[in-house]
């Protein structure tokens, strides 16, 4: 990037605005391209939230807040809290989860971190939907998970994972802990080990070198990893429907009913926008949090 | 903290300090997290190993495994309706990475060398399809279709993943433009050469690496999609993704694991591809294409 500022001001002596200009109509496809269909369909969503449907239920424009007002029937806040309930556990989980893993990779992988961080990172990248049937699968009844738990005395017959809400979460967190690993293990990487061997021969015990060296200097990694696991897994629908009952839907199940067999228009529009919105306060909260640590780092 | 900031201050004692304390309490403690890394991988395994291991199996039974046999494997390649699938996913997946390479290709190069407000307003709009959730994105591209008249089919997919797909090729791109030494293209151009031809046959050469990886990434990622595809596919064909989410919710079809695992070696195949191709050119390291770092 350095490397880039002078040649510039040189070009803008020589070949100068032109340059510029031309790079600039590289630019314009790609991004009228994602404003036609990205923002524009966005709009649209927003617009259909207070819009209404004509007698065969297909959506109408107009001003209508009855899909908006749906929203404040219990039957969705509980659906809302839930899901938010679900994602927020399945942060803490993956977060619970990751530290180990990544520490462990970072600090004892010797030379083959690279290799093993691959092994995480390349089958999370397959498909998705068939790992979660696996994962289903492994879960179920007969599965080696419950079977395991039975032998060593953890679980008797009566116990099940799937069809309940910690099922869901299982899923969750088997579906998205890979945005955890990946910004920790990169924070731990950049972590100067001298740092934690001061702290021992500090006399902080490995909690306390933990808590008061690692987790700080590693808080930005863990940041960003909760924001994302938090959007795809507040958004989800899949796990909800394999590994969840009735009782365990999420928004994102509500969305697709109020599409596919609902065929409530305005309200499944409602529906996501109000997903975006907590979507979007969770990524200002982040924003804001990563600025203050930047101003605070600067200074 | 600040105290032990100097690291140059500390390094020189470290070699007298560190025996000692390694062989000390420091030494339980990896015994722990190395058990818990242990158990993750395992489980990370399990699910995957699982649908390959019973796509061989003789019987209908998803806990019970009869012996080998590669029935599924035979019954999914008999089954018109799952290659029709696989035939559409395919070439989904091809017009995609086409498209997604050669515009998010172009916004790279456009978003590191253009830096007027007009550059930071594209790289804005580049973000959104990285912060919202796959289902907002699905059902916006739907509305729109259906608000625009397009009765929804297989190019209505391949609008919606290109869209989707753009901002990972940007993503992936933009740090390797921003690497290279735009002097050399400018000594190119000195020496005679238009600037197409130095973007030609000095730029473009440098990027083809990573280009390539790009497009090997949105290959398997938009084979693989599956959320945008549902809400955007026709009733027929569909892609493979489609088939399978209707197969797994309606109880057991062990052809389904043939097509998983299938799928499963595909993906984790080119996966892997992408990570090593830098390699494969000479450039050290892979894996920070997934962070674009």
């Amino acid at each position: 990037m350095a490397l880039l500022r002078p040649s510039s001001r040189t070009r803008r002596h020589g070949a100068g605005a032109d340059g510029s200009r031309m790079w600039a109509w590289f630019m314009l496809p790609g991004t009228l391209w994602m404003t036609g269909f990205l923002i524009a369909s966005l709009v649209l969503v927003a617009v259909l939230a207070v819009g209404t449907t004509d007698e065969l239920g297909n959506p109408r424009f107009g001003f209508d807040l009855a899909g908006v007002r749906a929203l404040t029937d219990p039957a969705y806040t509980e659906v809302l809290a839930r899901s938010l309930g679900y994602a927020l556990l399945t942060c803490l989980i993956c977060l619970l989860i990751a530290y180990p893993v990544a520490y462990t990779i970072a600090l004892y992988g010797g030379r083959y971190k690279n290799a093993l961080i691959a092994a995480i990172v390349v089958p999370f990248f397959a498909n998705y939907l068939v790992r979660m049937y696996g994962w289903s699968v492994v879960l179920s009844d007969d599965g080696p998970v419950l079977r395991a738990l039975r032998a060593i005395g953890l679980a008797d017959g009566d116990t099940k994972i799937l069809n309940t809400g910690p099922g869901v979460v299982a899923g969750l967190v088997y579906g998205f802990v890979v945005f955890m690993i990946i910004p920790l293990y990169a924070a731990l990487e950049r972590l100067d080990v001298s740092l934690i061997e001061a702290g021992r021969d500090l006399y902080g015990g490995p909690v306390r070198t933990f808590l008061f060296v690692t987790l700080p200097a590693t808080r930005q990694g863990a940041a960003a990893g909760l924001v994302l696991v938090f959007l795809p897994a507040m958004g989800d629908f899949v796990s909800a429907q394999l590994m969840g009952g009735p009782d365990q839907i999420m928004i994102g199940n509500l969305i697709q009913d109020k599409f596919f067999q609902g065929q409530n228009w305005p309200l499944g529009s409602a529906l996501t926008m109000l997903l975006m919105l907590v979507l979007l306060i969770g990524m200002f909260g982040y924003l804001r949090r990563t600025r203050k640590d930047e101003a605070e780092a600067r200074r | 903290m600040t105290l032990l900031r100097p690291p140059s201050a500390t390094a020189p004692a470290r070699p007298a300090v560190r025996p000692r304390r390694r062989r000390g309490r420091a030494d339980r403690r990896p015994r722990v997290l190395m058990a818990v890394t242990a158990v993750f991988f395992a489980l990370l395994y399990l699910p995957i190993g699982v649908v390959a291991l019973f796509s061989f199996n003789s019987r209908k039974s998803l806990t019970v495994f009869g012996g080998f046999s590669l029935r599924w494997y035979h019954a999914f390649a008999h089954d018109d309706v799952l290659l029709s699938s696989l035939g559409t996913s395919l070439r989904i997946s091809l017009v995609a990475t086409a498209g997604s390479v050669v515009l998010g290709g172009a916004l790279a190069l456009g978003l590191v060398r253009c830096r007027t407000r007009l550059g930071s307003l594209a790289g804005l709009v580049m973000l959104v399809p990285l912060i919202t959730p796959e289902i907002v994105t699905g059902v916006a591209s739907m509305l729109l279709f259906k608000g625009l008249g397009v009765a929804l089919s297989t190019g209505t997919v391949m609008l919606s993943e290109i869209t989707f797909s753009i901002s990972y090729v940007t993503v992936i791109l933009r740090s390797r433009v921003a690497a290279l030494n735009p002097e050399v293209e400018e000594a190119a151009m000195d020496l005679g050469a238009t600037r197409w031809q130095a973007l030609r046959l000095v730029t473009l050469p440098a990027l083809l690496p990573a280009v390539l990886a790009a497009a090997v990434l949105v290959f398997a990622l938009v084979f693989d999609d599956f959320v945008l595809a549902y809400f955007t596919t026709g009733v027929d064909p569909q892609p493979l993704s489609v088939r399978i989410y209707s197969a797994i919710r309606f109880g057991v079809q062990p052809t389904i694991n043939a097509v998983g695992t299938l799928m499963l070696a595909g993906s984790i195949c080119l996966i892997a591809l992408a990570l090593f191709i830098p390699r494969l050119f000479g450039r050290r390291g892979g894996l920070d294409i997934l962070s674009g770092e």
